[in-house]
């Protein structure tokens, strides 16, 4: 999956003009959310809005088909909503990966639970459920209750120490839309980094996290 | 994939330490937590069936800990009990019980931190394993085929199905949207498939098809797909 998305985009952007702006911004989710190494805001409207104009562009298509339009003119509209179609499941089962792979961690911060839209945040109790039930029959069970928990490695541990958690420090490929000015990475004292409009930067996640969560920022 | 074996050897990565700083003094029984850890990385290349000796041995080695643990814990209370009672009458313990109280006190250390290890291999394996599940669930659907069957355990196998469920009443809440197919960007509409199995009449989003064997079709991508994924149909590509 990870090397098809490459050729995806660039496939996406040949077509930019014609995209209609709900497109271009469910294409803006998906990236962001696909490069982030964190599940970021889930955007139900545009979520539903997407939902709305794949339908509207499938019954457009269907509407030329029994029309007995040209086929090529046919099979370019059908693209166009596979393309579409394919940016949404897309868009969704990033997430949904992203809270499987780190489903405790997104269950105990309150700050990433509160991303999850109503139906991810049933999916994750289920899932974390399912998770903790295998992990207490496989191996908790077995050992002595002080080292029950599956968030702590024993009873006198102070914090969960036992919770796969995203590394927040790696590098991430990004671009500003706008002039961003000097921006300070983090408190090791280096120089800060400049933000011109449209250029490509590698920056770690951490530091620009902020930027990304407010859309300052995009990542591609 | 590398990055997926990174992430599972957090569990397991501070159990190094402990082990080779006690291992030079004190040996307590082998580590075959490290053992299951090395399976982790083979499972990566293929799926290996479950490590049910080497897993129960761990099992086993933990519980000597636990005995160990229980003795020494005991042991190292009495002591102290004795040095309450020694207090109130202004009396110290000797200098050899003072040793005893302290070697009680660090074994029982080193059998916890034995423990913590073999509870951080053990999980990380299980872990691990069920990352390799629920891709499963992700790339050939609800059912599995046999060579899988036969390599997982039954808990496994009730993860297997509970996830899916989980994945599919997830599908059904966003109006059946199915999320399993579309894997890759579509760079057209159509593909062209060869059958590989009779598949017989079937409807499709825009026609009904007979799927023969040997039969070389054009179908639309999202209907192709969970036909190749069940191996039932292969991409023509030119």
């Amino acid at each position: 999956m990870e090397s098809g998305s490459g050729d995806g985009s660039s496939a996406f952007t040949a077509t930019n003009d014609d995209l209609p702006m709900e497109a271009e911004l469910l294409k803006r989710a998906w990236r962001n959310e696909k490069a982030a190494p964190q599940i970021l805001q889930f955007d139900a409207d545009l979520v539903q809005r997407s939902r709305e104009l794949i339908k509207l562009m499938e019954e457009t298509v269907e509407d030329f088909r029994s029309n007995g339009d040209d086929p090529l003119t046919v099979s370019l509209y059908q693209m166009d909503v596979d393309r579409t179609h394919f940016l949404l499941r897309s868009y969704l089962r990033t997430r949904l990966q992203k809270i499987e792979k780190y489903m405790f961690h997104i269950q105990k911060t309150p700050e990433l639970w509160n991303r999850l839209s109503r139906q991810e945040k049933r999916f994750a109790e289920r899932c974390t459920g399912d998770m903790e039930q295998h992990l207490q029959q496989s191996v908790l069970s077995k050992l002595p209750s002080i080292y029950h928990s599956h968030l702590r490695q024993s009873s006198s541990s102070e914090e969960d120490d036992m919770v796969p958690e995203p590394q927040l420090n790696t590098y991430v490929i990004c671009r500003s839309k706008r002039y961003l000015g000097a921006f300070q990475l983090d408190d090791s004292g280096e120089d800060p980094v400049t933000i011109e409009a449209d250029d490509l930067y590698a920056l770690p996640y951490k530091s620009i996290k902020p930027l990304v969560e407010t859309g300052q920022i995009d990542l591609v | 994939m590398v990055f997926f074996a990174f992430e599972t050897l957090k569990f397991a990565s501070g159990c190094c330490l402990v082990a080779f700083s006690f291992r030079s003094s004190i040996i307590i029984g082998t580590s075959e937590g490290f053992k299951l850890i090395g399976f982790c990385h083979f499972c990566l290349h293929g799926f290996y069936g479950p490590q049910s000796d080497l897993f129960a041995q761990v099992i086993e080695e933990c519980n000597s800990h636990i005995l160990h643990l229980g003795s020494l814990i005991r042991k190292s209370e009495e002591l102290k009990k004795t040095e309450e009672l020694r207090k109130t009458n202004n009396q110290e313990l000797d200098e050899t019980e003072k040793k005893e109280l302290r070697a009680y006190s660090s074994g029982a250390l080193v059998h916890h931190f034995s423990l913590l290890r073999n509870k951080r291999c053990l999980m990380a394996y299980v872990y691990h394993r069920a990352e390799i599940i629920r891709n499963l669930v992700w790339t050939i659907g609800r059912v599995l085929p046999e060579e899988i069957e036969e390599k997982i355990s039954s808990a496994e196998k009730d993860y297997f199905k509970k996830h899916a469920a989980t994945l599919q009443s997830y599908m059904s809440e966003l109006d059946d949207l199915d999320l399993a197919v579309d894997m890759v960007p579509p760079k057209d509409p159509y593909i062209k498939v060869r059958v590989l199995e009779d598949i017989g009449n079937v409807v499709l989003s825009d026609h009904s098809a007979n799927l023969a064997r040997h039969a070389i079709v054009f179908l639309r991508r999202t209907d192709a797909e969970l036909y190749i994924a069940q191996g039932s149909m292969e991409e023509i590509t030119s």
